[in-house]
């Protein structure tokens, strides 16, 4: 088989195996109503179903850990290389949440070796939604129930099985490398993927009627520099932190310092900017000691600042702070508040979308 | 070099100079020459401790040691007062922009400053000194709460007062009783007729409530928001512009910042706290 784009296999378990052979697979599990993912075990896997929507925990686990080392005295600690590993199941919003934080992350003159050798060994294989959850609201951030780019591999379930697609050189050459497991796709099952994903499209945009926004979401949020909305929103939040933590975007951390048996350690470990003392200094001063004002400052910055600086939304619209969450703050109410109140201001900008 | 971003520059104190009842100066030389220009700021970590931002007071001309001025504040400060010489301590930076010395050049000089904000104003001082020359004149205007509570007291009421191109007022909330100049914040000794405005920027450094009244007093004199350079500290972690925690507004404090001008930040809220 020479360089062929788009491939079908009538099950999955060849293919995971095939990948399995080569490096660590964590695939999707369901738990409850929710996804996670574990590693894939050859021997006890029957099959692997396919996630209809995206796992509930965050990619950024596998790029970011919750915690990790970060220093070490007195001998200092160099980043090491590491496996190849491979996510499957992953869907356009984690994808589109791994380009965010490679801004970040891979920022010139500020790379983050440690982020970026995990990045590099990582084999993404991404999956089409099939049924998008009731707090997914991708679209309306720019995104798609089925990944356009950022992946090795990609997965579309049709009929009588799954049509793959390359969406690297690796995926590519994964292909290649392996075209005993494929049989090339035909026309109509293009068309039928076609079919699925307009389809499930659609039904994103009914759930999402309400939020048909006819400014940018940065306007409507740009505008809200002094609105009360963020109070009121915030009346009910418990401070759980659940929002930032699940969150695939958010990415601020706290670099804390500890002793082991015989050396020092700095340890980095995921922050929320839900914290009171998040931006407390020493002299005890608070710039956002009001839970409004926190709330305000995280609207701020995926919705603003992070794309003033990156050219990027840093919300992907996955809603999995809208799972996740305690204390019925939603993201999609706070953003139509917003909106209502933009517009009862008669400020719409006609600007043309970013 | 360490490809590792968190990995501090590894250092000894090898002097502590007691300041004031709740201010030292540490003498730090880190094992790599650390060059640093005024009003950046380091990442000092105590080992197994904490580490914290602090803008080193010695002038950036000097590479084999640096001074950092540090005040009794939180956690990591207080355990950082109980250390002797010959504590080990990892540096990390230099981190952010400073004072933008060279825009300086020709103008005169306009330096407000209170308690432990003297600190980073030290190194500015002395970088401005050095090349005296350049600009018209230095005047400054530092408070303090009591005479006890001025650091660099030696200096500061001594060899500055006798520079050719510098001059200096000073003031206390609260006399000793022997205390010969002014009685009251640091906004009482300022006045329109110290500097020519047209020609002058202004630097402000201290306690975030005198940052606040000396800006309002100076925007009063006519001095334009993008003349007035404030050093912004807020808690800078990583000092890389990623953990967050030093936002302000789009700003991350330790990658725009420290040194503002007020211009760049008078829009966001809260940014006295």
């Amino acid at each position: 088989m020479s360089k062929v784009k788009n491939v079908f296999i009538s099950e999955l378990k060849p293919l995971l195996d095939t990948i399995a052979g080569q490096m660590d697979v964590y695939v999707p599990r369901k738990v409850g109503e929710h996804y996670i993912f574990e590693r894939y075990n050859p021997s006890a896997a029957a099959d692997v179903a396919l996630n209809n929507i995206r796992v509930c925990t965050p990619v950024k686990e596998f790029l970011f850990p919750l915690r990790e080392l970060a220093a070490v005295f007195p001998e200092p600690l160099e980043p090491k290389d590491i496996k190849p590993f491979a996510i499957f199941g992953l869907k356009d919003c984690d994808v589109r949440s791994i380009e965010i934080l490679d801004k970040v992350f891979m920022e010139k003159e500020f790379e983050d070796q440690f982020y970026i050798r995990r990045r590099e060994k990582m084999f993404i294989v991404t999956s089409d939604c099939s049924n998008p959850a009731q707090s997914c609201f991708c679209n309306v951030m720019g995104g798609h129930p089925y990944a356009q780019s950022g992946f090795d591999l990609n997965i579309s379930q049709i009929s009588g099985g799954f049509m793959i697609e390359a969406g690297s050189q690796k995926g590519g050459d994964f292909i290649q490398k392996h075209s005993q497991l494929f049989t090339v796709a035909g026309q109509d099952q293009l068309a039928e993927r076609q079919k699925n994903r307009e389809r499930t499209q659609k039904q994103l945009e009914q759930n999402n009627a309400d939020m048909k926004f006819d400014v940018p979401v940065n306007t409507i949020v740009e505008n809200s520099q002094d609105s009360e909305v963020y109070d009121q929103q915030a009346a009910t939040c418990v401070e759980c932190q659940a929002c930032t933590r699940v969150c695939p975007t958010c990415h601020c951390f706290y670099l804390y310092d500890s002793v082991q048996k015989d050396y020092f350690v700095k340890m980095k470990m995921w922050d929320s900017c839900m914290r009171l003392a998040y931006a407390r200094v020493a002299g005890g001063e608070n710039p956002r000691k009001v839970l409004g004002d926190r709330l305000r400052h995280r609207f701020m910055h995926k919705l603003s600042y992070f794309l003033d600086r990156y050219g990027i939304d840093m919300c992907v619209g996955c809603g999995r702070c809208v799972d996740a969450e305690a204390g019925d703050v939603d993201i999609r109410t706070v953003l139509k508040k917003l909106y209502e109140e933009l517009q009862a201001k008669g400020k719409k900008k006609t600007e043309a979308v970013r | 070099m360490s490809q590792n971003l968190y990995q501090p520059v590894n250092g000894e104190i090898v002097d502590i100079i007691d300041e004031s009842p709740t201010i030292k100066s540490f003498v730090v030389v880190p094992e790599e020459n650390f060059r640093f220009a005024t009003g950046q700021f380091v990442e000092l970590t105590l080992p197994g401790e904490g580490e914290a931002p602090f803008t080193p007071s010695s002038s950036p001309a000097v590479t084999e040691k640096m001074e950092i001025t540090i005040m009794k504040a939180g956690r990591v400060t207080a355990l950082l007062h109980q250390c002797e010489k010959g504590q080990k301590v990892g540096i990390r930076g230099p981190y952010g922009r400073g004072y933008p010395v060279d825009d300086y050049v020709g103008k005169e000089i306009y330096i407000v400053g209170g308690g432990v904000g003297l600190a980073p104003i030290r190194s500015l001082f002395l970088t401005l000194v050095d090349r005296i020359g350049d600009f018209k004149k230095v005047v400054c205007r530092f408070g303090a709460r009591t005479p006890a509570d001025f650091i660099y007291k030696n200096t500061l009421f001594g060899s500055w007062q006798k520079i050719d191109g510098v001059n200096i007022k000073l003031t206390v909330d609260k006399s000793d009783g022997q205390w010969k100049e002014n009685v009251g914040v640091v906004t009482t000794i300022l006045s329109p007729n110290d500097v020519d405005i047209k020609n002058s920027v202004a630097v402000v450094c201290g306690p975030p409530i005198m940052m606040k009244f000396a800006t309002l007093k100076l925007l009063e004199f006519g001095f334009p928001d993008e003349r007035i350079y404030l050093s912004m500290e807020k808690n800078m972690s990583c000092g890389l512009g990623k953990c967050g925690h030093c936002m302000l507004g789009q700003y991350y404090v330790c990658k725009e910042g420290p040194v503002f001008t007020y211009d760049q930040i008078k829009r966001y809220p809260n940014i006295w706290a």
